[in-house]
């Protein structure tokens, strides 16, 4: 007997005959083809990954992410990320707080403002610090007289990352604290609290998961920079490389294991980065829906 | 405490919200801001509060400017129209909120804190509901948890914007007159804003009644009803016929009907319309006089206190709504298609030739 499932067939079909579901060929196909899709676009790709950088067994795989140069590239990577990340985070929460909770002139072009590292392809706004701090740059002799080194040197990766990187935050905390709108933030005025308590006992519990979404997203960028830091960092073996460009090198070197092994190291983030994720969109959509 | 507003105007992007308002609200009665969604009411109550800067006027509380004062220090209980409830706060500490975030001097201790709550609590009827989150909270739960969290506070002026707007008719009933019994316990000077007639009636000490920004007319709910001051109050509450006619030196001529009008008498010749609420209007079955006018029965609604009538005139076939008591309804014993003769009681004359 196997009264359930006779019953949900029955449902299904009534369903069908009422035209607010497929046939069950189409709704094979439809499923069938996003899994292939996302089989050869995702899961190999990935899976290859792993398994190249482990073709020479697992002694090959942790010599090479142990090497000098590449704990260097992963402590200069985690640096990088250490600094911007809190930065933008700063700067995030800040631009939605103004840009949501109050009105004043200039605040489309602020927006604007926002999503230029997101519209400008990454080697031209790391071309930009070239023009800036570099010998034939706005502020290169100067610089050079002091002896302060910022390009192809540490800083100038922290500032590359630091502007791909800062719409991040502010781009998911502004469309949450506008669906919320600011009636929570005037009932606590009228009752009398400050603007900073305002600020921390009700907007910040309100948008705490979307911060975190945000921060999420911004790390996995600023690890994951390729482009703007690609232009400024000099390619320094041991000083100047990130992940990516040690990756990079390593694999124009035909040092593929190696250079398998160090980018499982960011494939292995990705995934993490991917879960943390999934667990703040989901808080944030609770967050949401609680009107 | 009392309110006073001064000439105050509020221009939104060249509309101007609030037209050179002035207003006076007594210590201690409970006034309702009537009108149509638009009518600049809701910003004239945020001005109030101190949400809104007025871009002209003033705002008195007890006869001391209050127009620069910080939203903070006006002492005013504001309930917002969604309510706006700490959403990641139980019950207990949205009541709290107010009191919790007083400077260090100010700020009651724990204790008298937690008593203050619970009291408010007792007296809104949600006391087991302390713990709650507004989520799991029904309409009416949030509303009377918002009127708390605005008295906790111990506020000199009430402030309510649309307080029953979200609510089923059933609950909104309870709530008004769970709010007119509350104001007549605290006493404290209160503004609502509404846009229901019916709200504005039952609750209120007084109406203030506004359109395009601009106040059309105040008084207390017999007196806006019972003596509209122009049509635009007619029309606004309660139901309304419409008879058109002429103004001709102080006598007007409506329908088969003449008035005399003598506040009209220096009108040589004017269109002017006769306003007259339902209930106003006499049925009869046969012709009593010559200045009746002859209608037929469309369609008629028994149900309730009173038989309301749908008549379409025959000389211009306007249709007219009548209310007649149960018992004259069973004395006519009326059908729809019988032809009737009606004769409007207490008609308002205003001149211009006004149009719903």
């Amino acid at each position: 007997m196997n009264v359930p499932g006779e019953a949900k067939k029955i449902r299904r079909r009534s369903l069908e005959s009422r035209g607010l579901t497929e046939p069950a060929l189409v709704r094979w196909i439809l499923t069938g083809s996003m899994l292939l899709f996302l089989a050869l676009f995702l899961f190999v790709p990935l899976a290859s990954v792993f398994a190249q950088a482990l073709e020479k067994g697992l002694g090959v795989y942790f010599a090479a992410i142990t090497e000098p140069d590449a704990i260097s590239a992963i402590k200069l990577t985690l640096l990088a990320a250490l600094i911007s990340v809190p930065l933008n985070l700063l700067f995030g929460v800040a631009a939605a707080w103004a840009i949501t909770k109050f009105d004043f002139k200039g605040k489309s072009l602020l927006i604007t403002l926002i999503d230029i590292p997101f519209s400008v392809s990454p080697v031209i706004a790391g071309l930009v610090f070239v023009l800036i701090f570099g010998l034939q740059g706005w502020m290169g002799s100067w610089l050079q007289v002091h002896e302060i080194r910022i390009l192809f040197a540490v800083p100038a990766i922290v500032l590359a990352t630091i502007f791909v990187t800062f719409p991040f935050v502010a781009r998911e905390l502004i469309p949450l604290m506008q669906a919320q709108g600011k009636e929570e933030e005037e009932a606590a005025l009228v009752l009398g609290a400050s603007g900073f308590k305002i600020f921390y006992r009700v907007t910040l519990p309100n948008v705490k998961w979307g911060i975190l979404y945000g921060v999420i997203l911004c790390n996995a960028r600023a690890m994951g920079e390729f482009g703007a830091v690609s232009v400024v960092s000099g390619h320094i073996r041991g000083a100047t490389n990130t992940l990516p460009l040690y990756v990079e090198i390593l694999y124009n070197e035909y040092n593929f294991a190696a250079a398998f092994a160090v980018a499982s190291l960011l494939a292995f983030l990705a995934l993490v980065t991917l879960a943390l994720k999934s667990f703040a969109e989901w808080k944030v959509r609770e967050q949401i829906s609680v009107d | 405490m009392s309110i006073e507003i001064r000439n105050v105007s509020k221009i939104f992007n060249g509309f101007k919200a609030v037209n050179d308002v002035n207003l006076t609200v007594p210590s201690g009665e409970l006034v309702a801001l009537l009108g149509p969604s638009g009518s600049g009411k809701t910003t004239l109550l945020r001005i109030i509060a101190g949400l809104e800067t007025p871009d002209q006027g003033s705002i008195l509380f007890n006869g001391v400017d209050t127009t620069r004062r910080d939203v903070r220090e006006r002492e005013v209980g504001f309930v917002f129209q969604h309510y706006a409830l700490f959403r990641h706060m139980t019950v207990y500490d949205n009541v709290a909120f107010g009191l919790t975030v007083k400077s260090k001097k100010n700020r009651p201790s724990k204790s008298e804190i937690s008593d203050k709550v619970h009291r408010l609590l007792k007296l809104v009827q949600l006391e087991q509901l302390a713990k709650r989150y507004p989520s799991q909270l029904s309409g009416g739960q949030r509303q009377r948890v918002a009127l708390a969290r605005a008295l906790a506070v111990e506020p000199q002026v009430l402030l309510l914007d649309e307080p029953f707007g979200a609510l089923d008719a059933k609950v909104r009933q309870e709530l008004r007159r769970w709010l007119r019994k509350l104001h007549d316990e605290i006493h404290v000077t209160s503004v609502f804003v509404t846009h229901d007639q019916d709200e504005a009636l039952e609750v209120s000490d007084r109406i203030v009644v506004m359109n395009r920004g601009k106040i059309e007319q105040t008084g207390t709910p017999e007196e806006v009803y019972d003596s509209p001051a122009n049509p635009f109050v007619y029309n606004f509450l309660g139901n309304v016929n419409l008879f058109h006619g002429r103004v001709h030196n102080g006598a007007a001529k409506i329908a088969n009907i003449s008035i005399d009008l003598p506040e009209y008498r220096q009108v040589p010749d004017s269109a002017a319309v006769a306003y007259v609420r339902p209930y106003d209007i006499e049925i009869s079955r046969t012709r009593h006089s010559s200045d009746e006018i002859e209608a037929n029965v469309r369609h008629i609604q028994g149900a309730g206190a009173v038989a309301r009538f749908e008549l379409e005139r025959l000389d211009t076939l306007e249709v007219i709504e009548a209310e007649l008591t149960k018992e004259r309804y069973r004395e006519l014993d009326l059908r729809a298609g019988d032809k009737v003769f009606i004769r409007p009681r207490n008609l308002r004359v205003f001149l211009g030739d006004y149009q719903i």
